[in-house]
């Protein structure tokens, strides 16, 4: 099995041209950003080829651009890669993962409902999680989310 | 050719969740099934995100009402991340014990329900009498038999009497003449062996691809426990082992969790056995910007939290990851293929030979109705004769 | 028929001697574990009515309110037993070592009205500035706050002068004979913004 050193090293001449920048935070957790269209090949390089789990992937709105992280877990060396993708807050895009491991098929769809975010190649994308009577092109973890129902009960329900 | 559609749910009558599964049968076969789920969303996420990280560890604790320690556990070593800090060893040691007993409870409610589902009641009125034992070692530790309000980030919240141990220890003891009978019973069992071995296989191939956890992936031989793989909390100071089986099938995820619960048992005896003195909490008051990730081994899989701080009070992101999430979409390798009663217990579902006949019609391309419910009673009597004769029963 | 097996005539008998496992709750009291975590309770003489315990409260079940028109000025403590998740937060944050708000045993909460039964009250004294009517704090927190920092709350006229007036040692012939040169008001209790006022004059 290979060692910590190895697999960073590893990752970091494959993927020289897509890491934009790689943060080793502590010896159980590793930052690594990658430019958006390179996804699919670095996801599914940890996924397939380092045997990693795949965790989740959280997307976050950080005001001025909208972040996915995608968690995997390297098992023999205790060691936990999030890969971060920056997406353009306005109209934000990336190729979907589903088509190389299936464990990510209800995260994105979970994703793209809460965060607006669009996946490109996802096999069925429909709603997971959010009522049907709910708005399209409302997203609640957006910062600028706005209560939409009016009617909604918020006190004690007294 | 005649396929009918089966909803199971929205609100399962056993397992009292709100999730609706729809089955597509062809015959009695399962061709294809969908599961909607989001009946239950409560916005969680969201709401951490207005209140401060002491108080979230509440909204937390009751995203789960059975393991209401996984995720406060997985959440609170988020915000540890966060800092980073250890907490003290008596802590660890605390949460430890609680997160075991409630592994036990857990595990235990769970083969409960699992027999109610076959049928088998003897084994439910069994396993849940037993099971009050353990919930009463967590309301004489914690003062709850649930939501046990015990963890903080940085430590717990409130320290064990030290007068109530040997009355844990009592109770814990005895409740494992009563577990080593139940394993006799259940793994002996020709009918359990006969409905539950070689059902709902998930191949280890399929518990990698679709990155399941927790029992149901230890059951397919894929030997992962967060426990064991980042140790945490006690668990690399106590001497335990991960139960692993090879077969895949409902009956090896029953094994799992029955011999988990003596794992577990012998944690929480090790633990309250050598519980170290000294501080139980670091006091925390500020939470510096930065990221943070915590997971916790929960009774049915890993727990992952991702806390997002920008040097408030509060989080700025919490995204929380429970176990089902990445366990549920398995169901689509496990239940296809198979026939519809089996694919109740494969659900870990109620029998919907019951609640599902008189909503269930079989119609053939015109819209013809072919069977009715005494038809229904008919066949199954015939089937049931056909495979006693099969199995050269009397 | 097959017979039955040793150990469920065991079982069977010791069923008969033993009585069943559940208990007769409604005819018999239910004693929880004295460690039970139950409705917290205020504790009238111990509470001081800080409000720490409304601000840590993660559920939002500790309110108050404060009135002061007609009569004595009081502060209303409210803890909505619907609402509170028996957490014990507030005990913990309590800063009356813990006293003022403590987890009782109690957990028959049952009631029929929500909006008359689904809460418990206690009254505090308020301390109103004499001068603009604002709430200062209750008198139990003043007087807990000059008891906490000794000889240090004579820096404070707010934090004395309630003691004092406690002790009856201000009173009216002092005021009076200061009045004259306009500076009997710095003898009030005032809030922060009148103390301000009155000593710039």
């Amino acid at each position: 099995m290979r060692t910590r050193e190895q697999v960073l090293k590893d990752l970091q001449t494959r993927f020289k041209d897509d890491i934009v920048d790689l943060l080793d935070k502590s010896p159980k957790r590793v930052y690594m950003e990658i430019k958006p269209e390179s996804i699919v090949r670095v996801g599914s390089y940890i996924f397939k080829d380092l045997e990693a789990r795949f965790n989740i992937a959280s997307g976050v709105d950080a005001r001025s651009h909208i972040e996915i992280l995608y968690h995997f877990s390297l098992e023999y060396i205790n060691l936990l890669i999030s890969l971060r993708v920056k997406l353009d807050r306005k109209k934000p895009v990336i190729d979907s993962l589903t088509t190389e491991f299936k464990a990510v098929n209800w995260i994105e769809r979970e994703m793209s409902e809460l965060l607006g975010i669009e996946f490109k190649g996802h096999p069925e994308m429909k709603r997971l999680l959010l009522p049907d009577e709910w708005p399209e092109g409302v997203y609640p973890l957006r910062t600028d989310y706005e209560e939409w129902d009016k009617n909604a009960i918020r006190d004690r329900g007294v | 050719m005649a396929k009918s559609v089966i909803p199971i749910g929205p609100w399962h009558p056993l397992q009292e969740e709100p999730e609706f599964f729809t089955l597509t049968v062809d015959g009695e076969t399962v061709v294809d099934m969908d599961v909607s789920i989001g009946y239950n969303h409560r916005g969680i996420e969201k709401l951490s995100e207005m209140k401060s990280f002491d108080q979230a560890t509440f909204v937390i604790e009751r995203i789960c009402g059975i393991c209401s320690t996984s995720h406060p556990f997985a959440y609170t070593r988020a915000v540890e991340d966060v800092i980073p800090v250890e907490v003290p060893d008596r802590a660890k040691y605390i949460r430890t014990i609680i997160a075991e007993t409630e592994r036990i409870h857990s595990h235990l409610l769970w083969l409960g329900l699992a027999g109610h589902f076959l049928g088998y009641n003897t084994i439910y009125h069994w396993v849940w009498k037993l099971r009050e034992e353990i919930l009463d070692v967590c309301e004489i530790l914690t003062g709850n038999r649930n939501n046990y309000a015990i963890f903080k980030p940085g430590g717990v919240r409130r320290d064990f009497n030290m007068d109530d141990i040997p009355l844990v220890l009592r109770k814990i003891d005895g409740i494992i003449p009563t577990v080593d009978r139940l394993k006799k019973a259940i793994l002996d069992d020709p009918v359990l062996h006969a409905r539950l071995k070689g059902i709902g296989i998930l191949t280890k191939e399929e518990v990698i691809d679709y990155s399941a956890l927790g029992p149901t992936a230890r059951a397919s031989g894929v030997a992962k426990d967060v426990r064991k793989d980042a140790p945490y909390g006690a668990y690399d100071r106590v001497d335990w082992d991960m139960i692993v089986t090879e077969n895949g099938d409902v009956f090896d995820k029953v094994v799992v969790r029955v011999l988990e619960t003596y794992e577990s048992i012998k944690i929480v005896k090790t633990c309250i056995a050598e519980l170290p003195g000294g501080e139980i909490d670091l006091n925390i008051k500020d939470i510096p910007p930065g990221e943070g990730i915590g997971a916790h081994e929960a009774p049915r899989g890993e727990t992952f939290h991702y806390i997002r701080s920008d040097g408030t009070n509060r989080p700025a992101r919490h995204k929380v990851r429970a176990p089902t999430f990445m366990n549920l979409p398995t169901y689509k390798a496990t239940v296809i293929g198979e026939t519809i009663s089996y694919a109740t217990i494969i659900l870990a579902a109620i029998d919907p030979c019951y609640c599902c006949t008189e909503r269930m019609a079989v119609r053939d391309v015109e819209g013809k109705r072919l069977f009715g419910g005494p038809d229904l009673v008919k066949l199954s009597q015939e089937k049931t004769a056909r495979m006693k004769r099969e199995m050269g029963m009397p | 028929m097959k017979l039955p097996k040793a150990r469920e005539l065991v079982e069977a008998i010791k069923a008969l001697i033993v009585g069943p496992y559940t208990s007769k709750f409604p005819y018999k009291p239910h004693v929880p574990y004295k460690s039970f975590r139950g409705q917290p309770k205020y504790d009238p003489d111990k509470c001081v009515g800080c409000l720490a315990c409304e601000q840590v409260c993660p559920a939002e079940a500790i309110g108050h309110e404060d009135i002061t028109d007609g009569g004595e000025a009081k502060r209303v403590m409210y803890h909505y037993t619907d609402t509170c998740i028996f957490c014990g937060t507030c005990e913990l944050a309590c800063i009356a070592d813990n006293e003022g708000i403590k987890l009782s045993n109690d957990w028959e909460l049952a009631f029929f009205d929500r909006k008359t039964e689904s809460f418990e009250t206690i009254d505090k004294e308020l301390q109103l500035c004499e001068i603009c009517g604002e709430v200062i704090a209750c008198k139990d927190h003043l007087r807990w706050i000059s008891e906490r920092i000794g000889e240090l709350s004579f820096s404070s006229p707010t934090l004395y002068y309630s003691k004092l007036k406690e002790l009856g040692v201000i009173d009216e012939n002092i005021v009076s004979a200061l009045r004259d040169s306009g500076r009997s008001d710095r003898f009030k209790i005032l809030c922060a913004r009148c103390r301000r006022e009155t000593t710039l004059t």
